[in-house]
């Protein structure tokens, strides 16, 4: 078998190029990819904890079908807002979203 | 060995994606290397023999929110052809952040703890068990989650919709 | 087990939520007139109330590990439901004058306050998660509302995104908390809390997850843009509701489960307390839009509050009880009187605006005065007295210097609290402010003075129902 360490690693890997890509991105569709990155990796170390430390125990996979839902539902409503935006502001200025400027 | 060899192949293509997503200049490129780390990590997915999240990850974040962000990026003008720069000013900053977490993450998990790996197998009746859970230990989260859906779609219509004057 | 054996009595307040939220979309259609809908929100808040009430006598039952209703959870529903109905009427006149959809607001205004109850209830990091999520995306919407505003469209989405990315860090957390402890469930977190380096990383992920939610400082960066762009009356209600359910699981997790490593975090809670305390003060000096004023005053107060919360004593946490409690009627009534003086499509209402308030509209003033007094800290008023037992527990828990922090920040604070004051009592303006005056909103302003001062005459009573919730607690 794969050792579980090798999961987590390529986790946390992908987790901190999520985490990259919303830090440093400046479109705010690019910043939801990012989320979405790490929401992924979220669920790679849910699964591999359930695979390898509790495969009766169904708790982990509950989670990260809650985890799917959320972020489809999270999405649908950030691409909403995201459109409602350009609506208003006609293309202007949508892509400049700086996420850390207080 | 076998198996190993298909992970780091799995892995690295998944990583290797992930790593255009962020870095890729292109909008719309972005977004097809989303499509092929979601594609990526269904795999891995399969690896840990767990199908029924493999076939619902193929099929919510490819089919749904991979689409999702396509057709936006699509229905925006102008914001594939670059005329600003794709990263803010933060960008050096944002790198150093990720690769320290990264190196304390990798230590941690990889070097710092002993994993009590057990090794047996999936029980063959793993997806009816989670259909039981999520009707019965877990009805609380999963009405919750219906009740956000039902949020979020009068949430989508009504931000969406045209204003009627 | 199946369905049918499940018992909804725990989370029948939460239940009575829903129903009246799916009641108020489905008679939207057909209703005339639309002020009814909130009437029916107010209904549904008040069976709410009672339902809530009655499970606080019986004995505290469990949703199947998920969720419990104890006395920590009557609390927060008290608290909760308290800012949802002035939430509910804040906004009446607001939409009818904005001409926005009525049905939908109270709709999501309601789910919101499910998502803020359940995180109070949540005994479980999935359901701590679901609730928060659903709280989140109903405030999402609820920020964007003014549909043709960009200030608005702007503030929603800047929420979310960064609503989304502390979600993936709190999510990271508590998968590697899974990992530390091998558990998701409280009671065995708690068993399996031991001192480990993938312990402190989970811990590490949580704070900043829960620092993002509550906005405490290096993480409050959305705040001051969200509140200001929101519209104002979700901002009064997110500013108490959102905070309020923020530190209810906050609470719960960290001091009531892994109370026993408090080692591990006390110190870092510590220095957010102080960097939150100084920075939205600090900020909040600068403001002339009362509203961005307002918001980094929030910030500022999160900062109090982390103070009861790194006491980590049983003082503390009946403090932070007692605190945010007493904060939903003085934020929401100074919001209150922002709303009051806002006229649409002129933006914000500065510190000039409210020059000689006091002359023209003397009760008005007078209420707002109240307000500015209690969130500064003046006694009698309900904002002393919690301030006075947060720091109590900080000098309890040999953390002296960090209610020393705390008090030089509320003579900070007084500077821009007072200044409002004076605006309104000392200047002379030749052209008066002109008032969107509605009945409702003195109403709203009418319970929350009412309420600052019934505290602030009787903080025993509130603060035993408070040392209540934390029994529930700390056992």
């Amino acid at each position: 078998m794969v050792p579980l360490s090798w999961y987590l690693a390529v986790a946390a890997v992908l987790f901190v190029l999520g985490l990259f890509g919303v830090l440093s991105r400046r479109n705010a569709v690019a910043i939801l990819m990012g989320v979405e990155l790490m929401l992924n990796a979220v669920n790679i170390n849910l699964l591999a904890f359930w695979r390898y430390t509790q495969p009766e125990n169904v708790a982990g996979l509950v989670f990260a079908v809650i985890v799917l839902t959320v972020a489809a539902a999270e999405a649908a409503v950030g691409l909403a807002l995201f459109i409602a935006l350009y609506r208003l502001r006609e293309s202007v200025n949508v892509d400049e979203i700086q996420l850390l400027k207080g | 060995m076998i198996l190993k060899v298909v992970f780091l192949l799995v892995s690295l293509f998944t990583v290797g994606s992930a790593l255009m997503v962020v870095t890729h200049k292109n909008l719309f490129s972005s977004a097809l290397f989303l499509v092929a780390s979601f594609f990526g990590v269904a795999a891995l997915y399969v690896l840990l023999e767990a199908e029924f999240l493999a076939v619902a990850q193929v099929l919510i974040y490819v089919g749904a929110i991979a689409t999702l962000i396509i057709f936006a990026i699509m229905l925006t003008r102008g914001m594939m052809s670059g005329r600003t720069s794709p990263r803010n000013d933060q960008a050096a900053w944002a790198g150093l952040a990720s690769v320290v977490l990264g190196l304390v993450l990798l230590y941690v998990v990889v070097f710092r703890v002993q994993w009590p790996v057990v090794e047996k197998p999936v029980p063959p009746d793993t997806i009816e068990q989670l259909g039981r859970a999520l009707v019965g230990r877990y009805v609380v989260p999963f009405e919750v989650a219906s009740v956000l859906l039902l949020a979020a779609l009068v949430g989508a219509v009504l931000i969406a919709r045209e204003k009627e004057v | 087990m199946t369905l049918n054996d499940v018992v909804l009595t725990p989370i029948l307040p939460e239940a009575i939520l829903l129903l009246t939220a799916i009641l108020i979309l489905l008679i939207d259609t057909f209703l005339g007139d639309k002020r009814w809908l909130t009437w029916i929100g107010l209904a549904g808040v008040v069976l709410a109330g009672v339902s809530a009430y009655r499970l606080a006598l019986s004995e505290p039952v469990s949703f199947q590990g998920m969720a419990v209703s104890d006395h920590y959870t009557a609390f927060f529903r008290m608290v909760i439901l308290t800012a949802t109905a002035l939430g509910l009427l804040v906004a009446l006149n607001w939409l009818d004058a904005h001409g926005e959809q009525q049905g939908e607001y109270n709709a999501l205004l309601l789910l919101a306050a499910i998502g803020m109850m359940l995180m109070a209830a949540a005994t479980h990091l999935l359901t701590v998660f679901v609730a928060l999520e659903l709280l989140s995306l109903s405030l999402y919407i609820l920020a964007g509302f003014e549909r043709e505003r960009a200030t608005s469209a702007e503030a929603a989405l800047k929420y979310l995104l960064l609503g989304a990315f502390s979600s993936a860090i709190f999510l990271y957390g508590m998968a590697l908390m899974y990992a530390a402890t091998g558990a998701l469930d409280f009671a065995g977190i708690q068993q399996g809390a031991t001192m480990s380096p993938l312990f402190l990383v989970a811990v590490g992920l949580l704070i900043v997850g829960f620092g993002f939610k509550v906005a405490a400082v290096p993480f409050h960066m959305w705040t001051p843009d969200v509140y200001q762009g929101a519209p104002t009356p979700i901002t009064a209600f997110m500013s108490v509701g959102a905070k309020a359910a923020g530190f209810a699981a906050f609470v719960r997790l960290f001091v009531g489960v892994l109370g026993v490593e408090k080692v591990t975090w006390v110190p870092v809670l510590a220095a957010l307390a102080v960097l939150t305390m100084t920075v939205g003060n600090l900020a909040a000096l600068r403001q002339v839009s009362l509203k961005r004023m307002l918001a980094y005053s929030s910030i500022a107060h999160a900062g109090y509050v982390l103070v009861g919360l790194s006491a980590a004593n049983s003082t503390g946490v009946a403090a932070v009880l007692f605190y945010l409690f007493a904060y939903a009627f003085m934020n929401i009534g100074a919001f209150a009187v922002v709303i009051a003086l806002e006229r649409q499509g002129e933006g914000d209402v500065t510190l000039s605006q409210v020059r000689g308030l006091a002359h023209t509209h003397p009760l008005l003033a007078g209420a707002m005065a109240i307000f500015m007094f209690s969130l500064t800290g003046i006694p009698p008023f309900a904002g002393f007295f919690g301030k006075l037992y947060l720091f109590q527990a900080a000098v309890q828990a040999n953390l002296t210097w960090l209610a020393l922090v705390g008090v030089l920040n509320s003579a900070l604070s007084a500077y821009y609290y007072l200044n409002v004051t004076v605006q309104m009592y000392m200047a002379k303006e030749e052209t008066p402010p002109r008032l969107h005056w509605r009945p409702v909103l003195g109403l709203v302003a009418a319970i929350g003075v009412l309420f600052v001062i019934a505290i602030g005459i009787f903080p025993q009573v509130w603060l035993g129902l408070a040392k209540l919730g934390m029994l529930a607690l700390l056992g």
